[in-house]
């Protein structure tokens, strides 16, 4: 397990914490090595939201206290069981007399009160450093607007000139964020409270309507790491999920650079040039593209707010750059290419995850059931007689009667959006 | 046990209560109508119930011993009480709606005083029983409904008194009230320091001075700016200046009660006459703050200069739909005081164009911050 | 009324021996005559005895424990295996939302109340409880505000926001079906029932307890009852005060949840949880006080540290109101706020484990009796405390954002309400169960019920530990096995695991019907103290007259009835029968009091509950109703302030000679 130590702690201090890590290394070994075995034998392996294990220093600060608790409870809970136990077996009804009517000594009840007092104490301590070491904002480095609405993620990069972001990147589903960076997510949300959870990066922090809250994430290693939204949502909540995709830092820029170049209309006369005549038709009611221009030359703006009850629908440009798509809930990728980019290892993948989405890697079958009818693939507020309460606005993608042909035709236009 | 005459008033409230809903659903559920038809019913239901209660003022009907109940009860001043209320309804019907309304109270309540009074006479041939089957049957009347008009008053003149006084001088005038309610409270509380006769008489005194400072208080009107502030109707969400101030009495005020501080994406300030931001989340003061669109968002206003400013959002131009004309589009808060603060919720459904990108903007200070919306 | 003889029907003697009691109808006020005590159905209907309304609460709770726990075989089934298929979306959101709401509201909290009307008169050697006929209100209540929220079911669907029904999400654009509307009711309704019947029971207690018993000398059920009803009095006031924003939110057009007027969601949570926290010690201590009194009988030992567990109760209770934030540790309160109720959250586990060392050293010395109810209880200390333990670890505000709204939460919650709670309550059942019918749970099936109850529970939240800490998020209507990890001990393996789990529980309760319906069939009356047991419900018969008891006992022991039974011997020091409790019972039958009044059946609160479900419907199906409920609430209030509480004077025969006449209920 790595450590990093925050900067501003001196050297003294710093030595003096790392031989207090040290010797905790070793207990905790030890402890793990009977009390891990014991309780992680019966767990599944690679769980993608194991809370266990760690990949970052805030996930670290709450790991180092699972470590501390958790052993804990389970020492007080043996010496109980135990007492319980001898109790249970000792004083069985062997035809003993009735005892004496005792009603108890206070110095035992005392001495009972004081040392679950004392452990608690104890681990109220380590508490209460590690809230306030996770709070820490001072020293972000790069900070992502996260907003949350039914049932997907918006990120939004504010220009950050120190980072290579020369203006606002939006996109959704995969949050991408270069490793060893501390960064910040401010999270709201549009319509009701959902919460943001990369268990491998951090804990979970709720998006609430109204409200900036503050979230932590660094990446110690290149990887994507897997989340899902923890609050109530409703509907669909079991379908709003995440990944985080932690680049190296030259992967990252040159995800940033691809995410801001300039939009490319498709080469007239081809199938995706038609593709984007039927996106301008339908799509654009609600998805923007940066970049599109209409028929007459005058950029098209999306209008989510007109349709949608949140306001907003995910922002299309570059969407083959991503590996989801519909609240992360089906992969772009079709299933081999996919696993080949989850399971590269730290050193590949950033490769493998820039690539995009190729003709060749693309999960036809789900993006092309998604555009004939997303409302049977997730469950949404999408039918057009049961909107009377949001003011005929809908919760989620309708079913929007596109033809064989039309689909053809936005898949060959959405494979040009890289 | 259902007997004759609650019958009748039953049926009638049936009646009544179809004949309201056909109404409502025929002609028009919010007229009156309709309200004047669940009003049978409801007097039609009280009747009954009271009619039943009573046995139709018949107290023991199995009871052959009760035709000897010849004792006359004492002299009842509830029938003079009753015609009164039917001479105010009518003098309602042909002045003002408020005259009927009271009129109704007063023909309702004398009506029921008069008929428990009469069916108690009637109830044994003992006074003593009589007299305490009349209050049992009519306490649970009379209590609740004297509670409910005497709270009525108290609070209706204590509204008087407040919108008449100053603010400043309400707010003493209410601690000084409040605490003398309190020490007398005290004072009756703790047994032997107030006899009964001194709390009744220093209750009449505090009535006494709360009807006559009310009165007073509504003859002499709202205070001044209340009065202004009607006429200029500033309270209108609509009525906005993002420019010079009209108004004459803005409300300086609703400027501390700001409760958002937790909820806001970022503050802008006014100092010596610069404007600049800080963001959540963000340790070096901003010159940029992105919002999600189609998000409420709110925005804090600090005024640290000596003189009053406003946070004005500009947001474009557009068509007017009605009258093609192009305007400008933002909104502003209201003018704010030295270290004073509003908060501006913003829902922006589309992105700047370029030509006329997004900002904060402080009349009379220099700097902008710009907004983003991506 | 003595004047009033000549108005007199005839009416019955009261017959104390016979333990029958008959009530002449009253004629001295109001049209409607008051309802006499026949046989049948009216003597349930009307009926203001706290027996028969503690009877009449448990069978109700029982059925919605039924509902409940069908409402979790569902969950389980579709969560057995991945992207489970047997409910949609929004059937399952509604299932797990009526499942908590369910087993919190119409199960836990009445069956617990069902204990209390039932035995805290009894242990404090009272005829009834202080006001008979709001006893009788709150039932009715609690029974209307439970069929109007599972009417909801067939009414356009049941409420889909969860139990904690967070704003906005419980607004009406994102849960547009009326279920929240029925939800918000039929808690509020259930609310006033609980709140009616909390002050009722604070009331009894402070007023009504025998002459010695103080308030030191109490059995601790009654103790527990008692600091129960004071966190009722104080959090439910806050619940309804939140249902009543969200009501004229859904119903009238407020906006206090909605963020674009300016209002803040969390508003909804602080309020919601400075009740939802408390609520968790309504729930729980309840079970604490009947293994309290459980495990010294079987111990045939006093609780060790009355005092301690006492005193420890009502801490838990006042610390309970100050850590409700530790719900909301992910919501962004800012460290201050989270680090204070993480610190908070970890005293309540003080007071909690002096609780359960209390109870292991009451056994300790003992000589303990594994009966269905020891069984039942020491199940409950055992499991209670894994849940405490696992409580403890979410108290680290820090480790609690990576497991709250996981399955390790679940897994928390049932442990504690399951494992403790409910286990208490069946240790209730066996306990008790000879005292209110007079006849023995068989111990066999008894056994089978236990075990397969442990077992199955075991089975059904052990792995949700697991699954938790491995990121299962709760509340979702499926599972992908794209998160759930590799190898044999995958998601796919526990889920299974737990929803097998499910059945051999439902099994487990399967078990306790049985014995139900057998020992119904069985004629064999039970022992008047079949367990040689310790406080003053056993000194009167099983089961008891309607007056109770025959005579009221004077109190001068904490115990009093086993020291009516044992002294100490001297020497040994260890204690000696004297008397049979068959021998007290009898005792007290032979000087029995003569005239005992008790108070009168009526059929107001009734009606009353009959009014207030209507006026409930028209907040939902509009105003014309809401005028009928209207009318039918005033109608039965003003009967009710008619009628006398306790019948007067002429609704009796005459007094016997000696003029010896007993008043009980004295407030009304």
């Amino acid at each position: 397990m790595s450590h990093s130590v925050s900067p501003h702690t001196s050297e003294k201090a710093m030595d003096i914490v790392n031989n207090v890590k040290a010797s905790s290394h070793r207990i905790r070994n030890s402890i793990a090595t009977i009390f891990g075995v014991v309780a992680l034998a019966g767990c599944a392996t690679n769980a993608p939201q194991d809370t266990w294990q760690p990949k970052g220093d805030n996930a670290q600060i709450i790991n180092n206290l699972q470590w501390i608790v958790f052993p804990m409870a389970g020492v007080v809970g043996v010496l109980v069981f135990a007492l319980a136990a001898y109790t249970f077996w000792k004083f069985t009804d062997r035809g003993q007399p009735i005892p004496s009517q005792s009603h108890g000594k206070p110095i035992v009840e005392i001495i009972l009160t004081i040392i679950p007092a004392l452990i608690l104490t104890v681990v109220g301590v380590f508490t209460f450093r590690g809230i306030f070491e996770l709070a820490e904002t001072k020293d972000t480095e790069m900070i992502i607007n996260v907003t949350g609405q039914q049932w997907w993620w918006e990120y939004d990069y504010p220009a950050q000139e120190d980072q290579g972001i020369t203006q606002p990147i939006i996109s959704s589903g995969q949050l991408v964020i270069p490793v060893g960076t501390k960064i910040l997510l401010r999270e709201t949300s549009r319509d009701v409270i959902h919460s943001y959870w990369i268990p491998a990066l951090n804990g979970k922090k709720d998006a609430v309507p109204g409200r900036i809250n503050l979230l932590r994430l660094q990446a110690d290693k290149p990887g994507i790491f897997a989340g899902q939204c923890t609050e109530f949502c409703g509907l669909s909540h079991a379908n709003m999920r995440m990944e985080a995709v932690a680049l190296s830092k030259e992967d990252f820029a040159k995800w940033v650079a691809n995410q801001q170049k300039a939009y490319t209309p498709p080469a007239d006369g081809t199938l995706a040039k038609e593709g984007e005549g039927v996106f301008l038709n339908q799509c654009i009611r609600c998805h923007q593209v940066n970049g599109l221009k209409k028929a007459d030359g005058t950029p098209a703006i999306a209008a989510p707010d007109e349709n949608v009850y949140s306001g907003a629908a995910p922002n299309l440009s570059h969407l083959m750059s991503r590996n989801t798509f519909a609240g992360a809930i089906f992969d772009l990728l079709n299933k081999k290419c996919r696993s080949d980019v989850w399971n590269a290892s730290s050193e590949t993948i950033g490769e493998k995850y820039l690539a995009g989405v190729s003709e060749s890697c693309l999960n036809a079958n789900d993006l092309r059931g998604w555009l004939r009818n997303a409302p049977a693939m997730k469950p949404m507020y999408a039918d057009p007689t049961k909107l009377v309460k949001s003011g005929g606005k809908y919760r989620g993608m309708p079913n929007l009667g596109l033809t064989e042909t039309d689909i053809d035709k936005l898949v060959a236009y959405l494979l040009t959006l890289k | 046990m259902i007997t004759p005459g609650s019958k009748y008033f039953f049926g009638l409230t049936g009646l009544s209560l179809i004949s309201a809903i056909l109404y409502m659903v025929l002609v028009n559920p919010s007229d009156l109508g309709a309200v004047a038809l669940f009003g049978l019913a409801a007097s039609g239901a009280l009747i009954g119930a009271m009619a039943l209660f009573t046995r139709d003022g018949d107290v023991y009907t199995d009871e052959e011993a009760v035709a000897a109940n010849a004792v006359a009860g004492p002299p009842s001043f509830w029938p003079i009480v009753f015609a009164l209320g039917a001479a105010i309804v009518l003098t309602g019907l042909v002045t003002v709606s408020v005259v009927f309304i009271l009129g109704v109270a007063v023909l309702i309540g004398g009506g029921v005083e008069w008929a428990i009074h009469n069916w108690a006479d009637g109830a044994s041939s003992d006074r003593e029983f009589n007299t305490f089957a009349r209050e049992r049957a009519i306490s649970a009347i009379e209590y609740p409904g004297l509670a409910a008009v005497g709270l009525g008053i108290i609070a209706f003149l204590f509204s008087r008194v407040f919108l008449a006084l100053s603010k400043e001088s309400g707010t003493i005038f209410f601690i000084a009230a409040a605490g003398a309610i309190f020490v007398v409270g005290i004072l009756i509380a703790s047994k032997g320091f107030m006899k009964g006769a001194v709390t009744v008489v220093v209750a009449v005194l505090a009535a006494v001075a709360l009807i006559g400072v009310g009165t007073f208080a509504a003859l002499s009107g709202e205070r001044h700016e209340l009065a202004v502030a009607a006429e200029e109707d500033h309270f209108d969400a609509s009525h906005r200046e993002c420019g010079e101030e009209e108004s004459e009495h803005y409300d300086h005020h609703a400027n501390n009660t700001v409760s958002l501080r937790s909820a806001v994406t970022a503050t802008i300030f006014v100092k010596d006459g610069k404007v600049y931001a800080e963001a959540i989340g963000m340790t070096k003061k901003v010159d940029t703050i992105t919002i999600p669109r189609s998000n409420a968002t709110s925005v804090m206003f600090r005024n640290l200069d000596e003189e009053d400013h406003r946070l004005v959002v500009n947001l474009g131009s557009a068509k007017v739909a009605e009258t093609g004309v192009v305007e400008k589009v933002g909104t502003c808060t209201q003018l704010t005081g030295k270290n004073q603060e509003q908060v501006m919720t913003l829902t922006i459904p589309k992105p700047a164009t370029e030509a006329e990108p997004y900002s904060f903007t402080v009349p009379g200070a220099t700097g902008e911050i710009k907004l983003v919306v991506p | 009324m003595s004047t009033n003889e000549l108005t007199l029907t005839p009416g019955n003697a009261l017959d104390v021996a016979k333990g029958k009691l008959v009530v002449a109808p009253t004629q001295s006020l109001g049209a409607v005559r008051r309802p006499v005590n026949t046989t049948g159905w009216r003597e349930w209907l009307f009926t203001v005895d706290h027996k028969k309304l503690g009877i009449m609460y448990g069978t109700v709770a029982f059925v919605f424990f039924i509902i409940g726990g069908v409402e979790a075989l569902f969950i389980r089934l579709q969560l057995a295996l991945p992207d489970g298929r047997i409910l949609s979306a929004d059937k399952y959101n509604q299932m797990f939302t009526m499942h908590a709401t369910t087993m919190i509201f119409l199960f836990a909290m009445p069956m617990a109340a069902a204990f209390a009307n039932y035995f805290l008169p009894l242990q404090i050697g009272a005829r009834d409880v202080a006001f008979p006929r709001l006893n009788a209100l709150s039932f009715w209540l609690f029974l209307t505000g439970g069929l109007i929220l599972n009417a909801s079911w067939f009414l356009g669907g049941a409420a889909d926001g969860g139990w904690f029904m967070y704003a906005p999400n419980s607004g009406p654009v994102f849960s547009p079906s009326n279920g929240v509307d029925f939800w918000i009711l039929g808690l509020q309704i259930a609310g006033i029932a609980s709140l009616i019947g909390s002050i009722n029971l604070i009331v009894t207690v402070l007023n009504m307890r025998a002459p010695g018993m103080t308030l030191m000398k109490m059995p601790v059920f009654t103790w527990m009852i008692l600091v129960v009803q004071f966190l009722l009095v104080f959090s439910l006031p806050v619940i309804t005060v939140a249902l009543v924003l969200l009501m004229f939110q859904r119903s009238y057009g407020a906006t206090f949840f909605d963020v674009s007027q300016g209002a803040d969601p969390l508003l909804w949570q602080h309020l919601f949880w400075i009740f939802g926290h408390p609520e968790v010690y309504v729930l729980i201590l309840p079970a604490f006080g009947i293994i309290s009194e459980v495990l010294p009988t079987f111990s045939r030992k006093p609780l060790f540290g009355y005092p301690f567990v006492v005193f420890s109760g009502a801490s838990i209770g006042l610390v309970g109101f100050g850590v409700w934030a530790h719900h909301m540790f992910a919501s962004g309160l800012g460290p201050v706020s989270v680090a204070v109720f993480s610190m908070a959250t970890m005293a309540i586990a003080i007071p909690t484990g002096v609780k359960i060392f209390n109870w292991i050293l009451t056994m300790w010395g003992g000589k303990i009796w594994y009966s269905a109810a020891m069984k039942f209880a020491i199940g409950l200390v055992i499991l209670f405390t894994i849940g405490g333990l696992s409580g403890v670890t979410h108290a680290v505000a820090p480790s609690d954002t990576q497991q709250t709204d996981t399955y390790y939460i679940v897994a928390h919650f049932h442990y504690v309400l399951f494992g403790g709670m409910v286990f208490g309550l069946f240790s209730g059942f066996y306990y008790w169960w000879p005292k209110v019918f007079g006849k023995m749970l068989n111990e066999k099936l008894g056994s089978w019920n236990f075990w397969f109850m442990v077992i199955g529970m075991n089975l059904t939240f052990g792995p949700m530990h697991i699954l938790g800490l491995q990121g299962q998020p709760r509340r979702m209507y499926v599972w992908t096995e794209a998160r759930g990890g590799e190898g044999l001990f995958n998601f796919g393996f526990w889920n299974m695991v737990s929803s097998i789990g499910s059945f051999v529980l439902a099994v487990g309760v399967l078990f306790f019907i049985i014995n139900v319906i057998k020992t119904t069939r069985n004629p064999e009356r039970a022992p008047l103290d079949p367990w040689d047991a310790r406080t003053l419900e056993w000194i009167t018969t099983s089961p008891p007259k309607v007056h109770n008891f025959d005579r009221i006992p004077v109190v001068h022991h904490l115990d009093e009835f086993f020291h009516r039974k044992y002294v100490e011997d001297e020497v040994t020091h260890t204690m000696k029968q004297v008397a049979t409790g068959e021998e007290l019972v009898r005792a007290e039958e032979a000087a029995a009091d003569a005239d005992i009044h008790m108070p009168g059946p009526s059929y107001w609160p009734l009606l009353l509950s009959i009014g207030m479900g209507v006026l409930g419907m028209g907040v939902i199906y509009g105003t014309p109703i809401m005028v009928v409920g209207g009318l039918i609430v005033l109608f039965s209030s003003y009967g009710w302030v008619l009628e006398p509480s306790v019948p007067d004077a002429i609704d009796f025969d005459t007094p016997s000679t000696d003029g010896h006449t007993k008043e009980i209920a004295p407030l009304g």
